[in-house]
Formats: C-alpha cells, structure tokens, sequence
C-alpha cells in the first residue's frame, strides 16, 4: 500500500515537473520572438524532454546518460514538430535544449567557489560541462539521425540562367 | 550594367536578416543559395560566417556579382527568421520577381515586434517562474524568480538604451538574479535559495548560441561552430561571473549567513 502510494506521489511531482519545465519554455519561447503557433508545441516538447530527464533520475540512471537521452528525444522531437507545422526546427530544437542547460549545477559550482570550497567547487563545474557537452552530443545525433531518414527531392529552380 | 546585379539586394537583406535575428549559418547559405537557384542562376555561393556574409553568383553575361556584409547581431527575433526561410521554400514552388521577393523582406525587416518590452519582461519572470519549480521550489521560490526576472530583464533593457548590452547586462542581470533572492531569504526563511537563484539564471544561459554551435559544427561548418561556441563559452563566462559576484557581495556584506 504505502510503495503504491509512493509511486503515486512520484508520478505526481513528475507531472509538476513536466508542467513546470513546460511553463519555463513557454514563457522563453515568448521572450525568444518565437512565432506564436510555436509556442505550446515547443513548450509540451521541453516539458517531455525535461520530464524524461527527471524520471531517468529517479530511477538512478547515470546523469550524463540521463541527459544525453533526454537532449537526443527533444532534438528528434523538435525537428519532426518542424516538419509537420513547415517551420524552421532551430525553433524547437532550442526550446527543447532551454530546461537542460545546467543552470542549477552553475550556480552551485560558483555559489562553492564564493565559500571557499574549491573541491566542491570544480566537481560541480565538471559536473555542469559534461552535461553541456551531452546536451551537444544529443543535439547534434538527433539532428543527424532524422537527415538519414530524410528525403529531400533535388532542388528544382526555375530556368537556368 | 546588368540587369542581373539587382538581384544581390534580395539575397543580401535574406542573410542579414536571419543572421542579425539569431538564425545559424548553414541556414544563411541554405537560403541564399536557394533563393539564387529559384531566381535562375545557375552558380551561387554564399559563405556566412556570425559577423558576416560574402555572396557571389554567375550573371546572365558570365561576370560574377560578389558582395560582402558586416552584420551586427540584433536582439533574436524567431519569427523573422522563419518568416525569410518561409519566403525562400515560397521561391521554390512559385515564380516570384526580385520585387516581389524584395518587397515580401522589407516588410519582415519593418514589421514591428508584436510585444511590448513590459510583455517580453513579463514573459521572461513566466519563464523563471517554471523554472524554480522545475528545479525543486515552490510558490514563493517561483513568486521571487517572478519578480526578480522581470527586474533583471529591464536593467538589461535600460542598459540596453544605453548601448552596453551583451555582456555587461547578461553580469548585472545574473548578479541581481543572486543577491536578491539571497536577501530575500534572510529576511523571511522563505525560499529554496539554490532553485530560485538557478531559475533566475536560466534565461542568461547562452541557449542559442550552444545550440547554433553544435548545428553549424554537425553541418561541417567548423569556423561558424567554433565562433558560436566562443560566444557561448564567453557568455557562460559572464553569468558564472555574476551569481560568483553577487555570492561573494552577499556574503561580505552579512558574514555568510546563509
């Protein structure tokens, strides 16, 4: 009883996880000039992906690999969004990236530098630029992943000059 | 001269515009290429790189039009961007003139920005808002992301105004972003200091910049790649600069209390 209402009130603070991280992204997509049909699609993608980062968490999963996956399914997510509403994917894929960039870890990395905790200090900077170095290896293997699969017909201008 | 130089405008004012709106550069050379292709020349080579694009095609008489342009980065604008990528799969399906073309880019480049900055503000302390719950606050940890977000964004703008934008504003927001939820907090106990702090950080993370570099180094576009990351790693610089400020004011001015 109590480990199904464990596992309730995680699904629970997962779901505010998701909501949060969708409302961040929804309110930077406005920020970022985004076109407005962008902005919940764009939203509920950094939300998912966000979302799946946290449930990786909680189920121990090794950080890097946990951002890696979530970075690799907002970037597939993003350009397939793209594809369907005929719109750049630079959109969403940034939009998707926003809630992963590690700005909890940078600012522990300084806030333990101003405390004279070096130690602490660098282990949480290398923390940060290895997730941002995930981030990238996502991105850039999601967006070439989906070229792959991509069909794009030869480039048909009019008369040749 | 030829008739056929008049086609450098349209192309010229594409780049620019996806570049000065926050567009990557691979995306630049797509474009024009494509434009020059729709616009029937056979030859087009265009070469953008952050802070500038070179464009060259093979005129109708077999001479060779080539222009160079600085670009100086504006504030980024999304939809511009995907306004001119628009206009340019347009040229592919139908035949339109360099008028036309030329007309449909100047009224992107006149369109007014549909919020105001109170609303970009606003939407900015929505943002930071989420984002201290996302990273484990509650209310009034995303109540003071809220408020604190939105002041750090019109420094900014005021700074802005006057011309010392980038990254003097992107260090006073992320000090502000550190010092005042800190004193918040040791006033009323009230906040997850580390989640609210974090969440007001967010929106100076070079977001953009980390994803065009990454974009543009996939694409094999490696000078584009490294500069944008530079950009990145710079800005990243300056917002660890701020919250490392604004810990260490913090904590001279009460004796590390927190």
């Amino acid at each position: 009883m109590t480990d199904w209402l464990e596992l309730l009130r995680t699904i629970g603070y997962g779901f505010i996880i998701f909501l949060s991280s969708a409302v961040g992204t929804y309110g930077f997509a406005i920020f970022m000039h985004a076109p407005k049909r962008a902005w919940l699609p764009a939203s509920l993608i950094g939300g998912v992906s966000y979302a799946l980062y946290w449930a990786l968490l909680q189920v121990n999963a090794y950080e890097p690999l946990s951002i890696f996956l979530a970075a690799l399914l907002g970037s597939v997510l993003g350009q397939l969004c793209a594809r369907k509403m005929r719109m750049i994917a630079s959109i969403f894929i940034l939009l998707a990236m926003i809630p992963l960039v590690p700005g909890l870890g940078l600012y522990r990395c300084m806030a333990y530098l101003a405390q004279g905790a070096y130690g602490e200090g660098v282990k949480a900077g290398v923390s940060a630029m290895v997730d941002i170095v995930m981030i990238a290896f996502g991105l850039g293997i999601g967006s070439y992943g989906i070229r792959l699969f991509r069909h794009r017909p030869a480039n048909e201008g009019s008369a040749v000059k | 001269m030829n008739d056929d130089a008049r086609y450098m405008a349209p192309l010229h004012l594409a780049a620019r515009l996806i570049l000065e709106n926050g567009g990557e550069t691979y995306r630049v050379e797509e474009t024009v290429t494509r434009m020059g292709h729709a616009f029937g020349f056979s030859e087009v080579e265009a070469f953008a790189v952050p802070s500038g694009i070179f464009i060259s095609y093979r005129k109708g008489d077999g001479n060779i039009e080539t222009a160079v342009k600085r670009v100086r980065k504006g504030a980024t604008d999304l939809t511009r961007v995907d306004a001119v990528n628009a206009i340019s799969r347009r040229m592919e399906q139908e035949q339109l003139t360099c008028e036309e073309v030329m007309e449909a880019l100047r009224a992107i480049e006149s369109r007014r920005a549909q919020l105001t900055k109170w609303q970009l503000m606003l939407a900015l302390g929505l943002s930071s808002a989420g984002w201290a719950v996302m990273f484990g606050g509650w209310g009034w940890d995303a109540a003071v992301a809220f408020v604190v977000s939105t002041l750090a964004q019109g420094v900014a703008f005021l700074l802005d105004r006057a011309r010392m934008r980038s990254f003097v504003g992107t260090l006073t927001g992320c000090f502000l972003g550190t010092i005042l939820p800190m004193f918040f907090h040791l006033f009323t106990g009230l906040l997850v200091t580390d989640a609210c702090i974090a969440a007001c950080l967010m929106p100076m993370l070079p977001g953009l910049a980390m994803t065009n570099a990454v974009q543009d180094t996939m694409r094999g576009d490696m000078v584009s790649g490294i500069a944008s990351a530079t950009s990145a790693a710079l800005t990243a610089a300056m917002v660890a600069g701020g919250a490392l400020i604004g810990n260490t004011v913090f904590r001279l001015l009460t004796g590390g209390v927190l």
